[in-house]
């Protein structure tokens, strides 16, 4: 019994975004064997889900909580998940050890001078092409947007889940591309592992010039003095404003190496034009390199964590507006409340005996619809229609008062043959020495309402033949009455 | 709808269906309920000798009770046996009705009225279910004196009043005379889409004191069936995704590859078909043989035309290309050649703007196939919009039907005009060159379908609040 307490708990230990995803991952399985039918567990999760609470959704999840359990999807998914967060971490490691080392190489060995822009443009040539792109595919791809490590670790995650992890991951990209997180998380890993890449960067350059010396010079062929100067001190500008030291316009031409002219007075770099460099070099870094995606990783972080909350499952989606029917149906049975009694005791036909009169001929419940009375012989009675309570005292007190050899009872067989008017009939037989129905507007009736005649007549004692449809034969018969004729 | 309205509900209504035998009481019922199989319903009079109770929900709590009850067969005679009990004694009605209920006749001849009127006591208010093709007679009359005097308000519901025999006039007048205003029009075969609506807006106008329940369950009701439809219609266009950017590659053109190829596509979209028709029969809770019939175009709950017979496009008003050739099958349209595409510089970056690598890989594949003489089939315009035009039409009959009806659907098909007659929607012609954003192709790019599926039933919706 212990194990059914430990079942009444709540789906413990995920939070709502995963809950749903296995909720996802259970619809998956289910709607690829469907022919299979409702395993043994279903009856058994739905009474569990209903009983928790009254809200559909939380029944789907936990329902698929319960099934997820047994059927092993459960561990799949948290496999699948934990496969994921060994992926991310190696790409991290992978990030940090590459920024280190890209820092350590673009700095080359101490002896030569390094070349700063072209160490610049190493550093964060890739970042800020990647970064632009970025940019540029969020704002004009919609929701397909994402960046390219993103992918690149989600495509690793699947490659490494195996078979089980199929509906799973098809399940987290599903989930994910309704509340429209795609691009979030795929940008959040993008900016995270490029934003360690550099931060290692960041390190290795620190601790390589912290512990190496270099002397700083740039290169160029083609390009005038005046179009470095410019480009360091625009894009030192930035890092100025946040306290880096930047080098002035003399130092930097005095840092350059043209084809022309000599060596340039590299060697004897003073100690504050080492430090101007360096400073401006991790200023760059920090301000075009680290920042950028910082924030980036901030803001898509924060519209992730927001988003995450307001995850919900589509309900109106077809697999789980049946389910949730299912669980939380909109109507119910409440059974039988008053019963049906046995067979009651029922009118039965009768005749008269003794003295019999003249035929009669009389209609019930005819309304405007049939034309009554029609022409009869001349011996004939003819009654009204019968229909009120009256009437039919009035008709009963006729017939009593003058039985009649032979009685025609005109019906209209679009009615539906009631109670009333069959225990009506009976008494009605009871003062005719031969009773016979006759039914009207047979052609405008449905088969069914005609059985039913059929069938409540033959129940009062009606014989098959006593029940005519034909006007001639019926009246036929009426007139014949006192040839002696017995009932054929 | 807000939880205020749901915490301030109250006990559940109780609501008595009643009225003369044959009817369609039962028939109502199972129509408020959504249920198939409630009571037992044939032609057969007096079918339901007990009361049954069904419950309507919203949000899992119980607001309405309603109750089917035996049909009133003798009211004539009850009538007159309540008056003559009563002789003599200054009763009111409810009074007399339990004078009745007390009486020995009330377990033996009139038991079936007994358990119509016990239960009436019991409850807040009655539908008094009227067959609108019956005559008014007097026993309607007498019947509706002794329902009318167990004093709770009765709302009078003209049934089958979309029969050509049925006659309003004389029943408005009749109930009028009693006193009785505020009357419904029904169909439980093919109720009205305000129907529901319309029945419980009045009947919140006899209970006030209940109001806030009835517009709790209109409004439950309507949501349902909003979602139900945007299900239907989300169904449907990403059946017509799929087919549009479903792909069958064949190595080489030769006459008995190229069938071969035709034959495989063909089934791939006959099955996908089948999947659509299915989940919306599930959806609407229809079993398949409830579209059943033999004129009908649908078997066991399948289409018979084949789709991919020029006539039946034809007979869908939809316009066949000059490329179906009796023979082969119509509408395979053979995407010969990827030519046009070139990948220079421009496009390249573009590509990678505006998707990535997966656009880059997109046309390596497509150049590929150049080189290796693939060729690629896929399906024509005219089968997406057959497909479009037939699975639409099966939802309008689905939501046109109540769950009462017992015999088969009626469906129009060839007077109207077949969907998108000039240019099919962005979305269908983007997906002929997306071949990810098909699931009967191999690998699946699932946010893109999604997106794209988003964007074609926006289109579907207006397409069908036009059509309302």
């Amino acid at each position: 019994m212990t194990k059914e307490h430990n079942r009444t708990e709540k789906s413990p230990g995920l939070p709502s975004f995963s809950s749903r995803w296995l909720a996802e991952v259970v619809r998956l399985q289910e709607e690829a064997r469907p022919s299979l039918g409702p395993g043994p567990d279903d009856a058994e999760a739905e009474r569990h889900a209903r009983a928790q609470t009254q809200d559909s959704e939380q029944r789907i999840v936990d329902r698929a909580y319960f099934l997820a359990e047994r059927s092993g999807a459960l561990q799949a998914l948290l496999n699948w998940r934990m496969h994921a967060r060994w992926t991310l971490l190696a790409l991290a490691v992978l990030a940090t050890v590459s920024g280190f080392s890209a820092a350590l190489t673009v700095l080359g060995d101490s002896g030569r001078p390094v070349n700063v822009v072209w160490a610049l443009g190493a550093l964060l040539g890739l970042n800020v092409l990647m970064f632009i792109l970025w940019f540029l595919n969020m704002l004009f791809a919609g929701r397909a947007a994402g960046g390219s490590l993103g992918r690149f670790w989600l495509w690793l995650s699947r490659r490494f889940s195996g078979s089980d992890g199929v509906y799973v991951s098809h399940a987290f990209s599903t989930l994910s591309a309704r509340a429209g997180l795609t691009r979030w998380y795929l940008a959040a890993v993008t900016h995270g592992l490029w934003s360690l890449l550099l931060v290692a960067a960041l390190a290795g350059l620190l601790i390589a010039l912290a512990l190496r010396s270099y002397s700083f010079v740039w290169e160029t062929t083609i390009l005038p003095a005046e179009a470095f100067v410019r480009f360091v001190q625009v894009i030192g500008w930035l890092p100025a404003q946040l306290g880096f030291a930047i080098p002035d316009a003399e130092l930097i031409r005095r840092s350059g190496v043209a084809a022309t002219g000599g060596a340039g007075s590299v060697t004897l770099q003073s100690e504050t034009q080492r430090l101007a460099w360096s400073s401006w070099l991790i200023g760059t870094l920090l301000v075009y390199g680290i920042l950028p995606r910082l924030i980036a990783l901030l803001i898509c972080g924060s519209v992730l964590r927001r988003a995450l909350s307001g995850v919900r499952l589509d309900l109106q989606s077809a697999a789980y507006a049946r389910l949730a029917a299912r669980l939380s149906p909109n109507s119910e049975r409440g059974g039988v409340t008053d019963p049906e009694p046995g067979s009651l005791a029922s009118a039965k036909l009768s005749s008269a005996t003794g003295r019999l009169g003249k035929p009669a001929l009389l209609g019930l419940e005819l309304g405007a619809r049939s034309a009554w009375p029609p022409l009869v012989a001349a011996n004939v009675r003819t009654f009204d229609s019968v229909e009120s309570r009256e009437q039919r005292a009035a008709a009963r007190n006729r017939l009593r008062e003058e039985p009649a050899a032979r009685l025609l009872v005109a019906c209209d067989s679009n009615l539906s043959p009631d109670r009333g008017s069959l225990h009506w009939l009976a008494e009605l037989s009871a003062f005719a020495g031969q009773t016979r129905i006759w039914l009207l507007n047979t052609e405008s009736t449905d088969a069914q309402r005609y059985a039913s005649w059929q069938e409540s007549l033959t129940d009062l004692g009606f014989a098959r033949q006593q029940i005519m449809v034909d006007e001639t034969a019926a009246l036929n018969w009426l007139a014949a009455a006192g040839t002696g004729g017995a009932d054929e | 709808m807000s939880d205020q309205i749901l915490t301030s509900l109250g006990k559940p209504l109780r609501i008595a269906v009643v009225g003369h035998t044959n009817t369609g009481k039962t028939s109502l019922l199972r129509t408020l309920t959504r249920d198939r199989r409630f009571g037992d319903v044939s032609f057969r009079p007096g079918t339901t000798r007990h009361v049954e109770a069904a419950r309507l929900l919203v949000r899992g709590r119980v607001v309405l009770e309603l109750y089917d009850t035996p049909g009133v067969e003798d009211p004539i005679a009850l009538l007159e046996y309540l008056e003559q009990q009563a002789a003599g004694e200054r009763l009111d009605g409810p009074a007399r009705i339990h004078q009745f209920l007390d009486s020995p006749l009330a377990a033996t001849r009139f038991e079936q009225e007994a358990k119509v009127l016990r239960q009436m006591l019991r409850s807040d208010a009655a539908f008094y279910v009227i067959d609108s093709r019956d005559p008014v007679l007097a026993k309607h009359r007498d019947e509706l004196e002794l329902l009318g005097s167990c004093g709770i308000p009765l709302l009078p519901l003209l049934n089958f009043v979309a029969d050509a025999q049925a006659q309003e006039a004389p029943w408005r007048e009749a109930l009028a005379r009693v006193g009785l205003h505020a009357i419904v029009r029904f169909d439980t075969v093919a109720p009205a889409s305000d129907g529901e609506r319309l029945l419980y807006e009045k009947l919140s106008t006899l209970l006030d004191e209940h109001r806030s329940t009835l517009q709790a369950l209109i409004a439950s009701h309507e949501e349902d069936s909003a979602g139900r439809h945007r299900a239907a219609l989300q169904q449907i266009a990403e059946m017509l995704i799929d087919v549009a950017a479903c792909r069958f590659p064949v190595r080489e053109t030769s006459a008995s590859e190229l069938e071969k190829g035709v034959g495989a596509l063909n089934k791939m979209i006959r099955q996908r078909e089948q999947r659509c028709v299915d989940a919306l029969l599930s959806l609407y809770d229809f079993d398949a043989e409830d579209i059943e019939g033999t004129e009908l175009p649908m078997t066991d709950g399948r289409w018979e035309d084949d789709l991919f017979d020029p006539e039946t496009l034809q007979a869908m008003g939809v316009r066949v290309g000059s490329g179906a050739a009796a023979g082969a099958a119509a509408g395979m349209g053979i995407d010969l050649a990827v030519g046009g595409v070139t990948l220079g510089a421009a496009a390249a970056i573009g590509a990678l703007a505006g998707g990535g690598w997966q656009t880059l890989r997109h046309y390596g594949d497509r150049l590929l196939g150049r080189l290796t003489g693939e060729r690629l089939l896929r399906v024509d315009d005219s089968i997406i919009r057959a497909l479009g035009t037939r699975q639409l039409q099966l939802v309008q009959a689905l939501r046109g039907r109540g769950h009462a009806a017992l015999t088969p659907a009626a469906y129009s098909q060839g007077d109207d005009a077949a969907l998108w007659p000039k240019t099919l929607p962005r979305p269908l012609r983007q997906a002929r060159n997306e071949p990810r954003w098909s699931e009967l192709n191999a690998a699946v790019d699932i946010t893109a379908r999604h997106d794209a599926v988003m964007t074609l039933l926006e289109e579907l919706q207006q397409l069908s609040r036009q059509a309302d």
